[in-house]
Protein backbone atom coordinates (compact mmCIF):
# COMPACT_ATOMS: atom_id res chain seq x y z
CA UNK A 1 0.00 0.00 0.00
CA UNK A 2 1.30 3.40 -0.94
CA UNK A 3 1.60 6.03 1.68
CA UNK A 4 0.27 9.45 0.63
CA UNK A 5 3.80 10.95 0.75
CA UNK A 6 5.18 8.42 -1.66
CA UNK A 7 2.23 9.00 -4.00
CA UNK A 8 3.02 12.68 -4.09
CA UNK A 9 6.59 11.91 -4.87
CA UNK A 10 5.62 9.70 -7.84
CA UNK A 11 3.30 12.29 -9.25
CA UNK A 12 6.13 14.78 -8.89
CA UNK A 13 8.38 12.57 -11.01
CA UNK A 14 5.58 12.16 -13.55
CA UNK A 15 5.08 15.90 -13.60
CA UNK A 16 8.80 16.45 -14.15
CA UNK A 17 8.91 14.03 -17.11
CA UNK A 18 5.72 15.52 -18.49
CA UNK A 19 7.24 19.01 -18.40
CA UNK A 20 10.50 17.73 -19.86
CA UNK A 21 8.67 16.04 -22.70
CA UNK A 22 6.63 19.15 -23.31
CA UNK A 23 9.76 21.29 -23.39
CA UNK A 24 11.39 18.79 -25.79
CA UNK A 25 8.32 18.97 -28.05
CA UNK A 26 8.45 22.77 -28.02
CA UNK A 27 12.15 22.70 -28.95
CA UNK A 28 11.35 20.36 -31.84
CA UNK A 29 8.70 22.74 -33.09
CA UNK A 30 11.18 25.64 -32.95
CA UNK A 31 13.92 23.77 -34.84
CA UNK A 32 13.29 23.80 -38.57
CA UNK A 33 12.25 20.50 -40.04
CA UNK A 34 13.77 19.30 -43.28
CA UNK A 35 14.69 16.22 -45.26
CA UNK A 36 17.16 15.52 -48.02
CA UNK A 37 16.19 12.83 -50.52
CA UNK A 38 18.04 10.71 -51.16
CA UNK A 39 20.24 10.98 -48.08
CA UNK A 40 22.81 8.70 -49.71
CA UNK A 41 23.96 9.22 -53.30
CA UNK A 42 25.41 6.15 -54.97
CA UNK A 43 28.05 6.61 -57.65
CA UNK A 44 27.86 3.72 -60.11
CA UNK A 45 29.27 3.08 -63.57
CA UNK A 46 27.19 5.83 -65.14
CA UNK A 47 27.16 8.99 -63.07
CA UNK A 48 26.70 12.56 -64.19
CA UNK A 49 26.35 14.18 -60.82
CA UNK A 50 23.16 14.10 -58.76
CA UNK A 51 20.29 16.37 -57.84
CA UNK A 52 19.46 15.97 -54.18
CA UNK A 53 16.07 17.32 -53.20
CA UNK A 54 15.69 19.29 -50.02
CA UNK A 55 12.28 19.90 -48.41
CA UNK A 56 11.44 21.58 -45.16
CA UNK A 57 9.27 24.00 -43.24
CA UNK A 58 10.19 27.33 -41.67
CA UNK A 59 8.16 29.95 -39.79
CA UNK A 60 6.29 32.37 -42.08
CA UNK A 61 8.26 35.48 -42.96
CA UNK A 62 11.59 33.86 -42.10
CA UNK A 63 14.50 33.31 -44.50
CA UNK A 64 16.22 29.97 -44.95
CA UNK A 65 19.90 29.31 -45.73
CA UNK A 66 21.20 25.85 -46.55
CA UNK A 67 24.92 25.06 -46.50
CA UNK A 68 26.37 21.84 -47.90
CA UNK A 69 29.86 21.24 -46.52
CA UNK A 70 32.42 18.58 -47.40
CA UNK A 71 35.21 17.48 -45.10
CA UNK A 72 38.18 19.83 -44.83
CA UNK A 73 41.69 18.93 -45.90
CA UNK A 74 44.93 20.58 -46.95
CA UNK A 75 45.93 20.66 -50.59
CA UNK A 76 48.91 22.01 -52.49
CA UNK A 77 48.27 24.09 -55.60
CA UNK A 78 50.70 25.54 -58.10
CA UNK A 79 51.03 29.25 -58.28
CA UNK A 80 51.56 30.76 -61.71
CA UNK A 81 53.81 33.69 -62.32
CA UNK A 82 56.22 35.19 -64.81
CA UNK A 83 59.77 33.98 -65.32
CA UNK A 84 61.76 35.62 -68.09
CA UNK A 85 58.53 37.06 -69.45
CA UNK A 86 56.87 33.65 -69.70
CA UNK A 87 54.00 32.33 -67.58
CA UNK A 88 54.67 29.18 -65.63
CA UNK A 89 54.42 27.60 -62.19
CA UNK A 90 56.62 29.55 -59.79
CA UNK A 91 55.89 27.75 -56.55
CA UNK A 92 53.45 25.93 -54.35
CA UNK A 93 50.65 27.42 -52.31
CA UNK A 94 49.20 25.23 -49.60
CA UNK A 95 45.54 25.67 -48.81
CA UNK A 96 44.40 24.60 -45.36
CA UNK A 97 40.96 24.09 -43.89
CA UNK A 98 39.04 24.38 -47.16
CA UNK A 99 35.99 22.10 -47.51
CA UNK A 100 36.03 19.62 -50.41
CA UNK A 101 32.57 20.90 -51.40
CA UNK A 102 30.80 24.10 -50.43
CA UNK A 103 27.34 25.04 -51.63
CA UNK A 104 25.10 27.74 -50.18
CA UNK A 105 21.43 28.10 -51.09
CA UNK A 106 19.02 30.70 -49.77
CA UNK A 107 15.33 31.44 -50.03
CA UNK A 108 16.09 35.16 -50.50
CA UNK A 109 17.41 36.78 -53.70
CA UNK A 110 20.67 37.48 -51.83
CA UNK A 111 22.46 35.30 -49.31
CA UNK A 112 21.17 36.79 -46.02
CA UNK A 113 23.54 38.34 -43.48
CA UNK A 114 23.15 38.47 -39.72
CA UNK A 115 23.11 41.90 -38.10
CA UNK A 116 25.42 42.65 -35.21
CA UNK A 117 27.45 39.45 -35.54
CA UNK A 118 29.56 37.55 -38.05
CA UNK A 119 27.51 35.61 -40.55
CA UNK A 120 28.63 31.96 -40.29
CA UNK A 121 27.89 31.14 -43.95
CA UNK A 122 28.77 32.51 -47.37
CA UNK A 123 31.96 33.71 -49.04
CA UNK A 124 33.18 35.94 -46.20
CA UNK A 125 32.78 33.11 -43.68
CA UNK A 126 34.66 30.76 -46.00
CA UNK A 127 37.42 33.33 -46.40
CA UNK A 128 37.84 33.56 -42.62
CA UNK A 129 38.16 29.79 -42.42
CA UNK A 130 40.52 29.05 -45.33
CA UNK A 131 44.23 29.65 -44.65
CA UNK A 132 47.08 29.85 -47.13
CA UNK A 133 50.71 28.85 -46.69
CA UNK A 134 53.79 28.28 -48.84
CA UNK A 135 54.89 30.75 -51.50
CA UNK A 136 52.50 33.56 -50.73
CA UNK A 137 53.13 37.09 -49.49
CA UNK A 138 51.05 38.42 -46.56
CA UNK A 139 49.35 40.96 -48.84
CA UNK A 140 48.27 38.36 -51.37
CA UNK A 141 45.86 36.36 -49.19
CA UNK A 142 42.71 38.04 -50.54
CA UNK A 143 43.85 37.81 -54.16
CA UNK A 144 44.62 34.11 -53.91
CA UNK A 145 41.40 33.42 -52.02
CA UNK A 146 39.57 34.84 -55.06
CA UNK A 147 41.70 32.70 -57.39
CA UNK A 148 41.01 29.64 -55.24
CA UNK A 149 37.29 30.37 -55.27
CA UNK A 150 37.30 30.72 -59.06
CA UNK A 151 39.13 27.41 -59.46
CA UNK A 152 36.60 25.60 -57.27
CA UNK A 153 33.58 27.32 -58.81
CA UNK A 154 34.88 26.34 -62.24
CA UNK A 155 34.82 22.71 -61.11
CA UNK A 156 31.33 23.25 -59.67
CA UNK A 157 32.42 22.01 -56.23
CA UNK A 158 31.87 25.49 -54.79
CA UNK A 159 28.67 27.32 -55.54
CA UNK A 160 26.71 30.26 -54.18
CA UNK A 161 23.05 29.89 -55.14
CA UNK A 162 20.91 32.75 -53.80
CA UNK A 163 17.25 32.05 -54.51
CA UNK A 164 18.04 28.33 -54.73
CA UNK A 165 15.29 27.62 -52.22
CA UNK A 166 11.64 28.20 -53.20
CA UNK A 167 9.14 29.23 -50.54
CA UNK A 168 5.44 28.40 -50.63
CA UNK A 169 2.66 28.57 -47.99
CA UNK A 170 2.07 25.33 -46.14
CA UNK A 171 -0.45 24.03 -43.58
CA UNK A 172 -0.13 24.94 -39.93
CA UNK A 173 0.69 28.56 -40.80
CA UNK A 174 4.23 27.61 -41.86
CA UNK A 175 6.18 28.20 -45.07
CA UNK A 176 7.39 25.23 -47.05
CA UNK A 177 10.86 25.39 -48.62
CA UNK A 178 12.07 23.31 -51.51
CA UNK A 179 15.39 23.28 -53.31
CA UNK A 180 17.76 21.19 -55.36
CA UNK A 181 21.32 20.59 -54.18
CA UNK A 182 23.35 20.18 -57.39
CA UNK A 183 26.14 17.67 -56.77
CA UNK A 184 28.60 17.80 -59.70
CA UNK A 185 30.11 14.72 -61.38
CA UNK A 186 33.38 15.65 -59.63
CA UNK A 187 31.83 15.40 -56.15
CA UNK A 188 34.37 13.67 -53.88
CA UNK A 189 33.20 10.54 -52.10
CA UNK A 190 32.44 11.12 -48.43
CA UNK A 191 29.99 12.44 -45.86
CA UNK A 192 28.53 15.90 -46.27
CA UNK A 193 26.98 18.13 -43.67
CA UNK A 194 23.72 19.77 -44.79
CA UNK A 195 22.86 22.65 -42.45
CA UNK A 196 19.62 24.60 -42.53
CA UNK A 197 19.55 27.94 -40.72
CA UNK A 198 16.47 30.07 -40.24
CA UNK A 199 16.85 33.85 -40.02
CA UNK A 200 14.35 36.53 -39.13
CA UNK A 201 15.11 40.24 -38.93
CA UNK A 202 18.84 39.62 -39.13
CA UNK A 203 18.73 37.19 -36.21
CA UNK A 204 19.44 33.48 -36.29
CA UNK A 205 16.26 31.74 -35.07
CA UNK A 206 17.39 28.14 -35.23
CA UNK A 207 19.39 25.67 -37.22
CA UNK A 208 19.52 21.95 -37.85
CA UNK A 209 21.90 19.54 -39.56
CA UNK A 210 21.54 16.40 -41.63
CA UNK A 211 24.13 14.09 -43.15
CA UNK A 212 24.30 13.43 -46.87
CA UNK A 213 26.54 10.61 -47.99
CA UNK A 214 28.16 10.11 -51.38
CA UNK A 215 29.58 6.63 -51.89
CA UNK A 216 30.99 4.53 -54.68
CA UNK A 217 29.09 1.33 -55.40
CA UNK A 218 29.40 -1.71 -57.68
CA UNK A 219 32.09 -1.64 -60.39
CA UNK A 220 33.69 1.77 -59.70
CA UNK A 221 33.99 0.90 -55.99
CA UNK A 222 35.64 -2.41 -56.80
CA UNK A 223 38.05 -0.84 -59.26
CA UNK A 224 39.08 2.00 -56.97
CA UNK A 225 39.67 -0.42 -54.08
CA UNK A 226 41.82 -2.58 -56.34
CA UNK A 227 43.80 0.46 -57.55
CA UNK A 228 44.39 1.66 -53.99
CA UNK A 229 45.09 -1.64 -52.27
CA UNK A 230 46.64 -3.87 -54.94
CA UNK A 231 48.68 -1.42 -57.03
CA UNK A 232 50.99 -4.01 -58.60
CA UNK A 233 48.17 -6.40 -59.52
CA UNK A 234 46.13 -3.49 -60.89
CA UNK A 235 49.07 -2.26 -63.01
CA UNK A 236 49.77 -5.71 -64.46
CA UNK A 237 46.06 -6.17 -65.14
CA UNK A 238 45.95 -2.81 -66.94
CA UNK A 239 48.94 -3.79 -69.10
CA UNK A 240 47.46 -7.22 -69.93
CA UNK A 241 44.12 -5.67 -70.95
CA UNK A 242 45.94 -3.13 -73.12
CA UNK A 243 48.16 -5.70 -74.87
CA UNK A 244 45.24 -8.11 -75.38
CA UNK A 245 43.09 -5.37 -76.92
CA UNK A 246 45.99 -4.25 -79.11
CA UNK A 247 46.53 -7.77 -80.44
CA UNK A 248 42.81 -8.44 -80.83
CA UNK A 249 42.44 -5.30 -82.91
CA UNK A 250 45.46 -6.41 -84.96
CA UNK A 251 43.87 -9.80 -85.64
CA UNK A 252 40.53 -8.27 -86.57
CA UNK A 253 42.20 -6.01 -89.10
CA UNK A 254 44.34 -8.82 -90.45
CA UNK A 255 41.17 -10.73 -91.27
CA UNK A 256 39.77 -7.77 -93.13
CA UNK A 257 42.85 -7.17 -95.28
CA UNK A 258 42.76 -10.81 -96.40
CA UNK A 259 39.84 -10.02 -98.70
CA UNK B 1 23.51 7.62 -69.80
CA UNK B 2 26.51 8.34 -72.04
CA UNK B 3 28.49 9.75 -69.15
CA UNK B 4 30.76 7.09 -67.81
CA UNK B 5 32.15 7.45 -64.28
CA UNK B 6 35.94 7.22 -64.06
CA UNK B 7 36.61 5.87 -60.55
CA UNK B 8 40.26 6.89 -60.19
CA UNK B 9 39.90 10.26 -61.92
CA UNK B 10 36.80 10.84 -59.75
CA UNK B 11 34.74 12.47 -62.46
CA UNK B 12 32.56 11.40 -65.36
CA UNK B 13 32.96 11.99 -69.07
CA UNK B 14 31.07 11.34 -72.27
CA UNK B 15 31.98 7.92 -73.64
CA UNK B 16 31.74 9.03 -77.29
CA UNK B 17 34.09 11.96 -76.69
CA UNK B 18 36.69 9.68 -75.07
CA UNK B 19 36.37 7.13 -77.84
CA UNK B 20 36.87 9.88 -80.44
CA UNK B 21 39.93 11.26 -78.63
CA UNK B 22 41.44 7.78 -78.50
CA UNK B 23 40.72 7.18 -82.17
CA UNK B 24 42.28 10.44 -83.34
CA UNK B 25 45.46 10.06 -81.29
CA UNK B 26 45.77 6.34 -82.15
CA UNK B 27 45.52 7.22 -85.83
CA UNK B 28 48.47 9.60 -85.54
CA UNK B 29 50.35 7.01 -83.51
CA UNK B 30 50.00 4.32 -86.18
CA UNK B 31 50.80 6.83 -88.90
CA UNK B 32 53.97 8.33 -87.45
CA UNK B 33 55.18 5.87 -84.83
CA UNK B 34 54.81 8.32 -81.97
CA UNK B 35 53.06 7.37 -78.74
CA UNK B 36 50.92 10.48 -78.94
CA UNK B 37 51.43 11.33 -75.27
CA UNK B 38 52.35 14.88 -76.19
CA UNK B 39 48.88 15.25 -77.74
CA UNK B 40 46.67 13.07 -75.53
CA UNK B 41 47.70 14.32 -72.09
CA UNK B 42 46.90 18.01 -72.86
CA UNK B 43 43.60 16.95 -74.46
CA UNK B 44 42.63 14.98 -71.35
CA UNK B 45 43.49 17.96 -69.16
CA UNK B 46 41.23 20.12 -71.31
CA UNK B 47 38.25 17.83 -70.73
CA UNK B 48 38.76 17.93 -66.95
CA UNK B 49 40.85 14.87 -65.99
CA UNK B 50 43.32 15.58 -63.14
CA UNK B 51 46.79 15.88 -64.67
CA UNK B 52 48.46 13.02 -62.79
CA UNK B 53 45.65 10.64 -63.73
CA UNK B 54 45.72 11.88 -67.34
CA UNK B 55 49.43 11.15 -67.79
CA UNK B 56 49.32 7.75 -66.06
CA UNK B 57 46.17 6.50 -67.82
CA UNK B 58 47.52 7.76 -71.12
CA UNK B 59 50.62 5.58 -70.81
CA UNK B 60 48.34 2.59 -70.23
CA UNK B 61 46.42 3.52 -73.35
CA UNK B 62 49.66 3.84 -75.35
CA UNK B 63 50.53 0.23 -74.40
CA UNK B 64 47.48 -0.89 -76.37
CA UNK B 65 47.95 1.49 -79.30
CA UNK B 66 51.63 0.59 -79.67
CA UNK B 67 50.90 -3.15 -79.36
CA UNK B 68 48.38 -2.80 -82.14
CA UNK B 69 50.72 -0.59 -84.19
CA UNK B 70 53.84 -2.73 -83.59
CA UNK B 71 51.89 -5.83 -84.56
CA UNK B 72 50.63 -4.22 -87.77
CA UNK B 73 54.11 -2.97 -88.70
CA UNK B 74 55.76 -6.26 -87.77
CA UNK B 75 53.47 -8.08 -90.22
CA UNK B 76 54.62 -5.67 -92.90
CA UNK B 77 58.27 -6.34 -91.95
CA UNK B 78 58.86 -2.88 -90.55
CA UNK B 79 60.30 -3.57 -87.10
CA UNK B 80 64.06 -3.63 -86.52
CA UNK B 81 64.13 -5.54 -83.22
CA UNK B 82 67.92 -5.35 -82.83
CA UNK B 83 67.91 -1.57 -83.17
CA UNK B 84 64.78 -1.30 -81.00
CA UNK B 85 66.40 -3.19 -78.10
CA UNK B 86 69.55 -1.08 -78.19
CA UNK B 87 67.55 2.17 -78.22
CA UNK B 88 65.36 0.81 -75.44
CA UNK B 89 68.32 0.02 -73.19
CA UNK B 90 69.71 3.50 -73.84
CA UNK B 91 66.26 5.02 -73.25
CA UNK B 92 65.84 3.33 -69.86
CA UNK B 93 69.31 4.46 -68.74
CA UNK B 94 68.66 7.99 -69.99
CA UNK B 95 65.22 8.09 -68.37
CA UNK B 96 66.67 7.16 -64.98
CA UNK B 97 69.30 9.86 -65.39
CA UNK B 98 66.69 12.42 -66.49
CA UNK B 99 64.56 11.79 -63.40
CA UNK B 100 67.60 12.55 -61.23
CA UNK B 101 68.30 15.74 -63.21
CA UNK B 102 64.71 16.87 -62.61
CA UNK B 103 65.13 16.21 -58.88
CA UNK B 104 68.23 18.42 -58.77
CA UNK B 105 66.46 21.15 -60.77
CA UNK B 106 63.44 21.03 -58.44
CA UNK B 107 65.73 21.42 -55.45
CA UNK B 108 67.28 24.43 -57.19
CA UNK B 109 63.79 25.82 -57.76
CA UNK B 110 63.72 26.34 -61.52
CA UNK B 111 62.56 22.95 -62.79
CA UNK B 112 59.45 24.30 -64.43
CA UNK B 113 61.38 26.89 -66.41
CA UNK B 114 63.82 24.26 -67.72
CA UNK B 115 60.96 21.87 -68.57
CA UNK B 116 58.98 24.48 -70.50
CA UNK B 117 61.97 25.81 -72.39
CA UNK B 118 63.20 22.28 -73.23
CA UNK B 119 59.73 21.46 -74.49
CA UNK B 120 59.41 24.50 -76.74
CA UNK B 121 62.98 24.23 -78.03
CA UNK B 122 62.79 20.50 -78.77
CA UNK B 123 59.43 20.73 -80.49
CA UNK B 124 60.59 23.81 -82.40
CA UNK B 125 63.94 22.41 -83.55
CA UNK B 126 62.55 18.98 -84.45
CA UNK B 127 59.48 20.45 -86.17
CA UNK B 128 61.28 23.09 -88.20
CA UNK B 129 64.16 20.83 -89.23
CA UNK B 130 61.87 18.00 -90.29
CA UNK B 131 59.50 20.37 -92.05
CA UNK B 132 62.20 22.11 -94.08
CA UNK B 133 64.03 18.91 -94.92
CA UNK B 134 60.88 17.15 -96.12
CA UNK B 135 59.74 20.19 -98.07
CA UNK B 136 63.09 20.30 -99.86
CA UNK B 137 62.91 16.58 -100.53
CA UNK B 138 59.37 16.80 -101.90
CA UNK B 139 60.43 19.55 -104.34
CA UNK B 140 63.32 17.61 -105.84
CA UNK B 141 62.18 14.12 -105.10
CA UNK B 142 64.08 12.28 -107.81
CA UNK B 143 67.43 13.83 -106.98
CA UNK B 144 67.07 13.19 -103.24
CA UNK B 145 66.05 9.58 -103.74
CA UNK B 146 69.16 8.93 -105.83
CA UNK B 147 71.35 10.79 -103.35
CA UNK B 148 70.19 8.69 -100.44
CA UNK B 149 71.22 5.51 -102.17
CA UNK B 150 74.81 6.77 -102.36
CA UNK B 151 77.02 6.72 -99.29
CA UNK B 152 77.33 10.52 -99.51
CA UNK B 153 80.40 12.59 -98.67
CA UNK B 154 81.79 11.64 -95.27
CA UNK B 155 80.85 14.51 -92.95
CA UNK B 156 82.38 14.91 -89.50
CA UNK B 157 79.37 13.08 -88.03
CA UNK B 158 79.79 10.13 -90.43
CA UNK B 159 83.54 9.93 -89.81
CA UNK B 160 82.92 10.06 -86.08
CA UNK B 161 80.40 7.23 -86.04
CA UNK B 162 82.59 5.14 -88.33
CA UNK B 163 85.45 5.52 -85.86
CA UNK B 164 83.41 4.05 -82.99
CA UNK B 165 84.19 0.42 -82.03
CA UNK B 166 81.86 -2.60 -82.28
CA UNK B 167 80.43 -2.01 -85.74
CA UNK B 168 77.27 -3.99 -86.37
CA UNK B 169 75.04 -4.61 -89.37
CA UNK B 170 71.32 -3.80 -88.92
CA UNK B 171 69.68 -5.83 -91.70
CA UNK B 172 66.14 -4.47 -91.40
CA UNK B 173 67.26 -0.86 -91.46
CA UNK B 174 70.00 -1.48 -94.02
CA UNK B 175 72.64 0.39 -92.00
CA UNK B 176 75.95 -0.52 -90.40
CA UNK B 177 77.47 1.28 -87.43
CA UNK B 178 78.70 0.91 -83.90
CA UNK B 179 76.46 -0.63 -81.22
CA UNK B 180 77.34 2.43 -79.13
CA UNK B 181 75.51 4.85 -81.43
CA UNK B 182 71.91 3.72 -80.78
CA UNK B 183 72.80 3.30 -77.10
CA UNK B 184 74.11 6.86 -76.78
CA UNK B 185 71.24 8.36 -78.79
CA UNK B 186 68.79 6.30 -76.72
CA UNK B 187 70.28 7.76 -73.53
CA UNK B 188 70.01 11.32 -74.87
CA UNK B 189 66.37 10.87 -75.91
CA UNK B 190 65.64 9.17 -72.57
CA UNK B 191 67.02 12.16 -70.65
CA UNK B 192 64.97 14.65 -72.66
CA UNK B 193 61.82 12.52 -72.45
CA UNK B 194 62.11 12.24 -68.68
CA UNK B 195 62.64 15.97 -68.31
CA UNK B 196 59.59 16.71 -70.45
CA UNK B 197 57.52 13.90 -68.96
CA UNK B 198 56.69 12.36 -72.34
CA UNK B 199 57.39 9.03 -74.04
CA UNK B 200 59.81 10.70 -76.42
CA UNK B 201 58.46 9.25 -79.68
CA UNK B 202 58.46 12.60 -81.39
CA UNK B 203 62.19 13.04 -80.64
CA UNK B 204 63.10 9.39 -81.26
CA UNK B 205 61.55 9.34 -84.74
CA UNK B 206 63.67 12.23 -86.11
CA UNK B 207 66.74 10.78 -84.35
CA UNK B 208 66.23 7.47 -86.17
CA UNK B 209 65.59 9.19 -89.48
CA UNK B 210 68.39 11.74 -89.43
CA UNK B 211 71.05 10.38 -87.10
CA UNK B 212 70.63 6.64 -87.57
CA UNK B 213 69.70 7.06 -91.26
CA UNK B 214 66.94 4.44 -91.06
CA UNK B 215 64.19 4.21 -93.71
CA UNK B 216 61.00 5.99 -92.53
CA UNK B 217 58.80 2.87 -92.57
CA UNK B 218 61.18 0.89 -90.38
CA UNK B 219 61.50 3.93 -88.12
CA UNK B 220 57.76 3.97 -87.41
CA UNK B 221 57.56 0.24 -86.60
CA UNK B 222 60.72 0.26 -84.49
CA UNK B 223 59.71 3.38 -82.59
CA UNK B 224 56.34 1.84 -81.70
CA UNK B 225 58.06 -1.34 -80.52
CA UNK B 226 60.26 0.67 -78.19
CA UNK B 227 57.41 2.88 -76.94
CA UNK B 228 55.45 -0.27 -76.04
CA UNK B 229 58.06 -1.30 -73.48
CA UNK B 230 58.57 2.17 -72.09
CA UNK B 231 54.84 2.55 -71.45
CA UNK B 232 54.41 -0.92 -69.90
CA UNK B 233 57.06 0.13 -67.39
CA UNK B 234 55.39 3.50 -66.72
CA UNK B 235 51.91 1.96 -66.29
CA UNK B 236 53.06 -0.58 -63.72
CA UNK B 237 55.25 1.95 -61.86
CA UNK B 238 52.44 4.52 -61.72
CA UNK B 239 49.97 1.88 -60.46
CA UNK B 240 52.32 0.82 -57.69
CA UNK B 241 53.58 4.19 -56.48
CA UNK B 242 50.86 6.74 -57.27
CA UNK B 243 47.68 4.65 -57.82
CA UNK B 244 46.58 7.00 -60.57
CA UNK B 245 45.93 4.79 -63.60
CA UNK B 246 42.20 4.99 -64.38
CA UNK B 247 41.40 1.68 -66.03
CA UNK B 248 37.93 2.76 -67.19
CA UNK B 249 39.39 5.85 -68.87
CA UNK B 250 42.27 3.85 -70.37
CA UNK B 251 40.02 1.09 -71.74
CA UNK B 252 37.70 3.53 -73.57
CA UNK B 253 40.70 5.42 -74.96
CA UNK B 254 42.52 2.28 -75.99
CA UNK B 255 39.58 0.76 -77.84
CA UNK B 256 39.51 3.97 -79.87
CA UNK B 257 43.27 4.25 -80.23
CA UNK B 258 43.92 0.63 -81.29
CA UNK B 259 41.31 1.05 -84.00
CA UNK B 260 42.86 4.36 -85.03
CA UNK B 261 46.38 2.87 -84.95
CA UNK B 262 45.42 0.18 -87.45
CA UNK B 263 43.99 2.70 -89.87
CA UNK B 264 47.04 4.93 -89.34
CA UNK B 265 49.46 2.06 -90.00
CA UNK B 266 47.64 1.24 -93.27
CA UNK B 267 47.73 4.82 -94.42
CA UNK B 268 51.42 5.16 -93.52
CA UNK B 269 52.13 2.49 -96.14
CA UNK B 270 50.33 4.49 -98.81
CA UNK B 271 51.92 7.84 -98.06
CA UNK B 272 55.37 8.84 -99.22
CA UNK B 273 58.01 9.08 -96.48
CA UNK B 274 58.44 12.82 -97.02
CA UNK B 275 54.70 13.39 -96.85
CA UNK B 276 54.67 11.53 -93.54
CA UNK B 277 57.53 13.61 -92.21
CA UNK B 278 56.00 16.90 -93.25
CA UNK B 279 52.69 15.97 -91.59
CA UNK B 280 54.40 14.98 -88.34
CA UNK B 281 56.48 18.17 -88.49
CA UNK B 282 53.30 20.26 -88.86
CA UNK B 283 51.66 18.63 -85.84
CA UNK B 284 54.81 19.03 -83.74
CA UNK B 285 55.00 22.72 -84.72
CA UNK B 286 51.29 23.24 -83.91
CA UNK B 287 51.79 21.81 -80.43
CA UNK B 288 54.90 23.99 -80.00
CA UNK B 289 52.98 27.14 -80.97
CA UNK B 290 50.14 26.21 -78.62
CA UNK B 291 52.57 25.81 -75.70
CA UNK B 292 54.36 29.02 -76.62
CA UNK B 293 51.07 30.93 -76.69
CA UNK B 294 50.11 29.53 -73.27
CA UNK B 295 53.47 30.73 -71.95
CA UNK B 296 53.02 34.25 -73.30
CA UNK B 297 49.33 34.94 -72.65
CA UNK B 298 48.25 35.78 -69.12
CA UNK B 299 46.52 32.66 -67.76
CA UNK B 300 42.84 32.87 -66.82
CA UNK B 301 43.62 31.40 -63.42
CA UNK B 302 46.70 31.93 -61.31
CA UNK B 303 46.26 28.73 -59.34
CA UNK B 304 46.41 25.25 -60.80
CA UNK B 305 46.38 21.67 -59.61
CA UNK B 306 49.67 19.84 -59.33
CA UNK B 307 51.00 17.19 -61.64
CA UNK B 308 51.82 17.11 -65.31
CA UNK B 309 53.44 20.16 -66.78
Amino acid sequence: MLRPGKGWRWSGVALFFGLALGAYGAAQAAAPEFQVTPDAVEVGSFFEGAQVELQGAIPPGATAVVEVLGSTASEALLRKGRRGGLWMSVGEIRVHNAPSLYLVLSSSPQIPELTGQETPWGIAALQRKVKFGGRIEPGEQAKFFREFLELKKHEKVYGILPGGLKVSPAQGGKSAIRGIIPLPAKVPVGKYQVKLSVIQDGRLLSSQEKVLEVKLVSFPAMLRDLAQQQGALYGVLAVIIAIATGFLMGFLFKGKTGH
Amino acid sequence: MWNLYLPVAGTSLNIVLLFGLGGAVGFLSGLFGVGGGFLMTPLLLMVGIPSTVAAASDSNQIVAASTSGTYAHWRMGNVDFKMGFLLLIGGVLGGTLGVQIIKVLRAMGNADFVIKITYVLMLGIVGIYMFLESLQALRKKGVMEAKRMEPGQPSIYVRLIQALPWQMRFEKSGVTFSVLLPLILGILVGILAAIMGVGGGFIMVPVMVYMLRMPMHVVVGTSLFQILFTCINVTVMQSITNHNVDLVLAVILLVGSTLGAQIGAKLSRRLHADQLKILLASIVLLVMVQILVSLILTPAQLLAYKGGH
